[in-house]
This record gives structure tokens, sequence and C-alpha cells, in this order.
């Protein structure tokens, strides 16, 4: 087997175990399981509708139905469209930007928690079930992206040189969502209080983030417009649009953009880690 | 054992312990300062083992007593709270089980045990029809592990899990499944397994199991070792108790 154990070969050729690993081999041994932390995800993603009629037909259908409604809703009863020529591929952006980011961030909290029985059976880095789970994410994503680019080409945004930003951006959405998850695992391993908050919590980023309104034609308020600036999903949300249906984006969205996903992600590896030992019990 | 024989697993003085609390103390509890006192189970009190390549050691104790605790420590699933565990190469627990989903056919599930268990794609595809083979499912290996009775999910669990012939083995009541043509299967498999040097530890409460595959045997007690030695005489007291 490849794994091997943190500390090298001791006396009699025999190695300590139920030690914390180094930084070094700790993501040695992330990097080892790269199969599994891919495969597993695909699985699940292939069997998830197996009981349905139009089977993984749902994987486009979801965001499509989606779409409809929050464009019935809040296009054409609450006519929140002001200020947006093209609203459809506005709100198509931004909710499957925000939403990318909710399920990554909700999932990667229950990760450990939902396979407590792996953790006590398998000896692996802990990481992988966070890690795991945002692949599992980034996979579900690509029928999203296919659906927003379809609605952007369809509202008449031709392909663009912009479109080379969206790997960067996706890397950007990805690693905020895992960063944050990382640490709302931990957060959810002491305190189970936390699953039932995170819904709430993204209810009210989803209103503060500038997903459903234009927020330079709502928001009037100067220092209320820099608090919209600092949120790390309104300036994804905004870079995102940028690329994708050519919307105006301020230096603080390009910075936030890259810093946030990078503060969260350092952060929630290290604190993650911090507690590694304890994920399987035992104290 | 004999001097000569080298050691495959050394255990000195291994402690672990669980924190359990009778319930969550409530944010109302930690205010009126009357949280509920934190109690600590110690599972494993100072245990020292030294089991030496090849052997074949069976465990035996009530429930509670530590047997599945010492083969989780042994694996580096649990941190231990004193004392310290060296191997010779990292043990594969019979714990396999967890990682299967049951929407997923029998070959989907061999495969993703198998890299579960650290293998790289490449060596698991190599690998998957000689152990689907080996669960004999027939073509219900191709339906999905839902569908399968709990003889049949039991068969395929064995045969992932023992599929990669470790250097060490630790089984947990591996054996008490399947039906009895595949119960002798698996007791050939781990003979097979012994006979290529492996080492096991078999944790079980089927004493016959025990007296038939290991030569030596350990009987734990609320977290200590209180018998170690041929199976025969440890195992007559233990009945005797």
């Amino acid at each position: 087997m490849g794994t091997t154990s943190a500390d090298g070969p001791g006396n009699d050729g025999l190695f300590a175990v139920g030690r914390p690993v180094p930084v070094g081999t700790y993501l040695r041994d992330l990097w080892h399981r790269r199969d599994y932390l891919v495969r597993v995800p695909l699985e699940d993603l292939r069997v998830q509708n197996a009981h349905t009629l139009l089977g993984n037909l749902w994987l486009l259908l979801n965001p499509v139905l989606q779409v409809a409604v929050y464009l019935l809703v809040f296009g054409v009863l609450i006519e929140l469209d002001r200020g947006v020529d093209d609203y459809l591929a506005f709100l198509t952006v931004g909710v499957f930007v925000f939403h990318q980011a909710q399920r990554t961030v909700t999932t990667g909290a229950r990760s450990v928690v939902a396979n407590a029985g792996l953790v006590r059976a398998l000896r692996f880095p802990r990481a992988a079930l966070p890690v795991g789970s945002a692949i599992g994410q980034l996979l579900s994503f690509a029928p999203v992206l296919v659906v927003m680019l379809v609605v952007t080409l369809a509202h008449g945004h031709a392909p663009d040189l912009r479109w080379l930003a969206l790997p960067g951006l996706l890397a950007a959405l990805t690693a905020l969502g895992l960063g944050a998850g990382l640490l709302s695992a931990r957060a959810t391993h002491t305190y189970r209080d936390l699953e039932n908050l995170l819904p709430f919590l993204f209810r009210l980023l989803f209103y503060l983030s500038g997903v459903l309104y234009s927020v330079d034609h709502f928001v009037a308020d100067e220092a209320l417009r820099a608090l919209f600036a600092v949120n790390p999903l309104y300036c994804l949300v905004t870079t995102w649009r940028w690329a994708l249906i050519g919307t105006e984006v301020s230096g603080l969205a390009w910075a936030g953009t890259v810093a946030w996903p990078t503060l969260f992600l350092i952060t929630g590896f290290v604190a993650f880690r911090a507690r590694e030992a304890t994920y399987g019990g035992g104290s | 054992m004999t001097a000569a024989t080298p050691t495959a697993i050394r255990c000195i003085g291994v402690e672990v312990r669980y924190t359990v609390r009778s319930y969550r103390p409530l944010l109302r509890d930690l205010l009126r300062g009357n949280a509920p006192e934190a109690t600590t189970v110690d599972a494993l009190r100072g245990v020292d083992l030294e089991v030496g390549v090849g052997e074949s050691v069976g465990v035996v104790g009530p429930n509670g007593s530590g047997k599945t605790t010492l083969l989780q420590a042994m694996t580096g699933v649990l941190p231990l709270a004193g004392g310290e565990l060296l191997v010779r190469s990292l043990p594969t627990f019979l714990g396999v089980k967890a990682a299967l989903r049951p929407r997923s056919t029998g070959r989907s599930n061999i495969r993703i045990g198998l890299l579960a268990q650290g293998l790289r794609r490449d060596e698991a595809e190599a690998m998957v029809s000689e152990v689907a083979a080996f669960t004999d499912l027939g073509p219900a290996i191709d339906r999905p592990m839902e569908t399968y009775s709990s003889g049949m999910r039991a068969r395929l669990h064995f045969a992932i899990a023992t599929a990669l012939t470790p250097d060490i083995l630790l089984v947990d009541e591996a054996l008490a499944v399947g039906d009895r043509a595949f119960r002798e299967r698996s007791a050939r498999r781990l003979d097979e397994h012994r006979a290529a040097a492996g080492t096991v530890l078999l944790v079980s409460h089927n004493l016959a199991e025990v007296r038939r595959s290991c030569g030596r045997t350990v009987w734990l007690q609320e977290g200590r070792i209180v018998a170690d030695g041929p199976t025969d005489e440890v195992l007559r007291d233990y009945e005797a108790s």
C-alpha cells in the first residue's frame, strides 16, 4: 500500500501510528488518494437519479427550472429588473454562482459528520472528505455551466475573450467554497448547531450579494455599497457577470475574487487540520 | 514466539480515552453553571502486546472490553491518550463497508472499495474481475448493491476487504456472515493469507473460529489484557469466567 506512516522507520523497522503527521506528508497522502476522491462523486452523480423517469436529464432540468422560477417571481411579478437590460442572463449567472458556493460550503460542512463510519474504519487524511465533496460539487456544476452559457449566448452575448477568465473564476469559486467548507466542517464537528444556522446565513447572504438585483441601482448609500463590496460572494458574482455578460467590475471586486478564496482556503485548511485527530472519536 | 521472529505490532502501555457526556450541555446549562460532568471512558488502559510477523492472534472479551478500539488504534484512526503503538506496516482493518454506495453496482463498489483502501486507479482496475469472481455473486455483481440480501452484501464486503493481502490484517467478526460455502471459502482465504507470512488479529465472539485459526489468544477485560497465551488455555479460563 502506498500510504505511509508519518514517522520514518524507527527501531526494528517499526512505525509509530496514532500520531499527527507533518503537513507535507499530509498533502502527499491526500494527493495519493486523488483517484478515490474523483471516483466517488462521479459515481454518486451517476446514480443519484437512478430512481427517476428522466434520469440524469435532471442534472440539466434542475438549473433550468430554477431560473424559470426566479424569472417569474423577480422578473415578471416584482420587477426587480430595473437598471438591467438582459435580466435573464444577469439573474442566471448570479443565482448559479451563488448556489454553487452555497452547496460547496454546505456539503463540505456536513462531510465529516456524515462520513463518521468511514472516518472510524479507514485511515486517510480527513481533509479528503471536504475536498471530495468540493470535487463532487465541481463536477455537478458542469451542466449548470452549460445552461449559463446557453442563456448568455441566447441573449446575444457572443463568445468573448473574457471567457478565458472562466477557469480561474471557477477555481476561485471552488476554493472559496472549500475553504469555508473546511472551516464549517471543523465547527460543525464541535457544534452541530451550526448545521441549523448555515441555511439562514446563506439566505441572508443571498439577498446581500446582489444576486437578484443590481446593487448599483438599488443601493444608494455609499457606506452600504462599501459593505457589499467586501462581501466575498458579491465579489465573485460580479466578476462572473463580467466574464459572461460584460457588466462593469471594480478593482475591489477583482481583489476580493483573488484574496477571499486564498484566505478562506488557507485558514480553513489550518483550522481543519488542527482537530484532525478528533474526527474519528477519542480525545 | 521465538526470539528470531521479527515484531509486526508492538503496543507499549497503549491508552485510548473517549470523552462522553450523558447529554450535550445546552447553553442554558452552561449559563447556570450546571453543565453535565464530562465523563472520560478509558477504552484501553495500558495495553502491552507484542505480535510477531506471521502470528495469528485471537482477541476475545465481553462487549465493551476494548477489542474493536484496540484494532482501530492499530490502524491509526484513533489518537492515543498514552503509550506507544508501533507497527511494521500499516494494518488494514476489515472496515471498508462504510465506503460503499448502496445505489452503485457490486462491481462499481469493488472499484470504490479498492480505491478507498489506498490503491491507484490502474492498480484497482487490474484487480476488479478477480475480486468479483471471489464474491461468487454471478450476474448480481452488476446489479445495485441495495438489491442485495445481507448475506450477499457480506460476501462483497469480505471479498473487497481481503483483496489486498496486507502484511497485517485486522478482522472484526467478519466470518460470522454469508452462507456455509462462503464461510468456508473466507476461512480458506484467511488461511492462505497466514501462509503468506501475514499477521492476523481476529476479534470474535465465535470461539470455535478463534480456536480453529489462532494459535495464541489475548483476553481483554475493561481495557486491560487479563490473559495472553496459547488459545486453548486462555479460552478455557475465558469460558469458565
